[in-house]
């Protein structure tokens, strides 16, 4: 009798120790002394979309500010979400989609920088049907089973609005995840009917003879931004310079890319298993300092519309 | 008296867990940290109603089917390799082989070949689940009492009455072990095969609420999982207890004499 209790009450303290772990998470107090520089930790996706750190980072942009940077690969915006809001990862590069759905669900997420934007048509984002598919426009898609990467994020938002603009009923539509790799087969075999899909994986599938139907980023707003780096509410509060110098340097990074899009492209092949080859006949995403407000509204208001979020994001909050 | 105690053991530790959960609770928390008069709240709320016919009922569909075809499929070729010889020399580094390979990495591999559809599913967590069984069921029919065979071939009892009469009821006791381990684990692929390429499903829901920043409504998927996992296990100990009396009583007899 007495050792069950002694075994109860050792359990319980290991759970109480992992729930202390859990929740325990005093951020680290940066001084933004002037000898040493401050390390940071960006949590980014492997993508063409965040070339800019990576090459902001060996330009030396983050140095001469006194930042000693550290990017680390993460699976996804959602996935680095946490990583910030306990203070590891100063930065996180997420789209805008995802931030909205954050703050809907009471995370104080705020971007501080811009990441990418639409490239106009042709875009590095596109829906993909098979060759011989009866689907031509984007309203063929209502009833249609149409793959994403995510669900109920930047993907299925501006695809419904785009059917809708197109005339189609986008609620008829049902989207299930697959991932950007398995997207082309999933096409190829008839799985789905079409396929939201991103570069590199649309270079091969529109070479292996799949057919765009919309460039959706492009056709929901010709001045979309995708993504950005944001933080938390509290970081920007406590350590205002800190933000400040990330700033400065990711806006820097930004410019720099979009000037060298060689070096873009060079730089791709350093962090990702993408070749040369495949990046020469790539369309690059635009990268640009300033968040384009019409277009990020516009996005909002189709995520309120779509039931992805509940509320309309207050802008003035969320973006720089 | 004795029922009154051993429901008390029963639900002690889950109710102290909880006073502990809540107390640790009562002040500001991570965001990520549930709490268990929300988390009970939300669980009424998102469980109870249309959620439970979209998402509930055919992930369990898909884990019962599985379980059925995994217990089908496993005491026939456990019976049939642990039956033969040459064919357990022959098959062991091919059984050794697939089963050293986690079934979630099969996933997009299947999606290929079965399609995006409940097919797919069940088999994950066939291909995943069968092992205990098969295995279980493989070492159980190698060790059917050697003085029973003998005697039931002095009988001439062959084939099927063989099979019915000695080879089960003499495995069944390791057979019930394996099913009793697959079922844990087709829960657990059940979760893992809905969070690719689905639309609907336990598994689904969870991934879904966790990327929406939905924290509570994610820990209540999670709790279900719990619920199911502990039905699972009641439902399995009832059915071994009714299939395996004989062996119970048997044992009894055995440490009585």
């Amino acid at each position: 009798m007495k050792k069950s209790i002694l075994i109860g009450i050792a359990t319980l303290s290991v759970i109480t120790l992992s729930a202390c772990g859990a929740s325990g998470m005093p951020a680290p107090a940066e001084s933004g002394g002037a000898a040493a520089p401050t390390a940071i930790t960006v949590g980014v996706i492997p993508i063409v979309d965040t070339a800019p750190i990576w090459l902001g980072n060996e330009q030396g942009f983050f140095a001469e500010e006194g930042l000693d940077l550290t990017v680390q690969v993460t699976t996804g915006g959602a996935a680095a979400v946490p990583g910030v809001v306990s203070g590891d990862y100063a930065f996180a590069f997420g789209n805008l989609v995802s931030v909205m759905v954050a703050r809907d669900a009471g995370l104080d997420l705020r971007y501080v920088a811009n990441g990418n934007s639409t490239a106009g048509t042709p875009d590095f984002g596109a829906i993909i049907v098979r060759g011989d598919s009866p689907i031509t426009s984007a309203s063929d898609l209502a009833g249609k089973t149409v793959s994403v990467n995510n669900l109920q994020n930047i993907g299925d938002t501006t695809i419904r609005q785009v059917v809708e603009d197109d005339g189609g009923d986008s609620s008829t539509i049902q989207f299930v995840e697959v991932a950007f790799p398995d997207a082309e087969a999933a096409v190829e075999n008839s799985q789905v009917d079409a396929a939201w899909i991103l570069a590199p994986f649309l270079n091969s599938a529109v070479a292996n003879g799949a057919r765009v139907i919309s460039y959706n980023f492009a056709e929901f707003d010709a001045d979309l931004d995708i993504a950005g780096y944001f933080t938390s509410g509290e970081t920007i509060m406590n350590d205002p310079e800190l933000v400040t110098k990330f700033q400065t340097a990711m806006n820097r990074s930004l410019e720099y890319a979009q000037a060298n899009p060689d070096e873009v492209r060079r730089i791709v092949t350093t962090y990702t298993s993408m070749t040369a080859d495949q990046l020469q006949t790539m369309v690059l995403p635009a990268f640009r300092v300033n968040f384009n407000i019409p277009a990020a509204t516009k996005l909002g208001a189709a995520a309120v519309k779509f039931g992805t979020i509940k509320t309309a994001p207050d802008l003035t909050v969320m973006l720089p | 008296m004795r029922y009154l105690k051993n429901v008390l053991y029963f639900i002690g530790l889950p109710v102290l867990l909880v006073v502990m959960w809540w107390a640790l609770t009562l002040g500001p928390t991570n965001f990520f940290v549930p709490k268990p008069l929300v988390l009970a709240q939300t669980f009424w709320d998102v469980w109870v109603g249309e959620r439970f016919w979209t998402d509930f009922v055919p992930s369990i569909q898909r884990l019962v089917i599985g379980l059925v075809a995994t217990i089908v499929l496993g005491v026939i070729f456990g019976v049939l390799i642990g039956s033969f010889r040459w064919l357990r020399s022959f098959t062991e580094p091919m059984l050794e082989f697939f089963r050293a390979i986690p079934p979630p990495v099969l996933v997009p591999l299947l999606m290929l070949l079965v399609g995006i559809n409940d097919q797919m599913k069940i088999i994950v967590i066939v291909s995943g689940a069968i092992w205990p069984v098969l295995l279980n069921t493989i070492e159980g029919v190698r060790a059917v009492d050697p003085v029973l065979s003998d005697t039931s071939k002095t009988y001439k009892i062959t084939g099927f009455p063989r099979l019915r009469y000695l080879v089960l009821p003499g495995a069944s006791p390791q057979i019930m072990t394996g099913v009793r381990q697959s079922t844990s684990i087709a829960l657990i692929l059940m979760v893992i095969s809905e969070m690719f390429g689905s639309s609907s499903g336990l598994g689904f829901t969870i991934v879904l609420f966790q990327r929406g920043f939905a924290i509570p409504e994610m820990w209540s998927g999670i709790v279900v999982l719990g619920l199911v996992g502990i039905a699972l296990s009641l439902i399995s100990q009832f059915i071994e207890r009714r299939v395996l009396r004989w062996y119970n009583g048997l044992k009894e007899v055995q440490h009585d004499g």
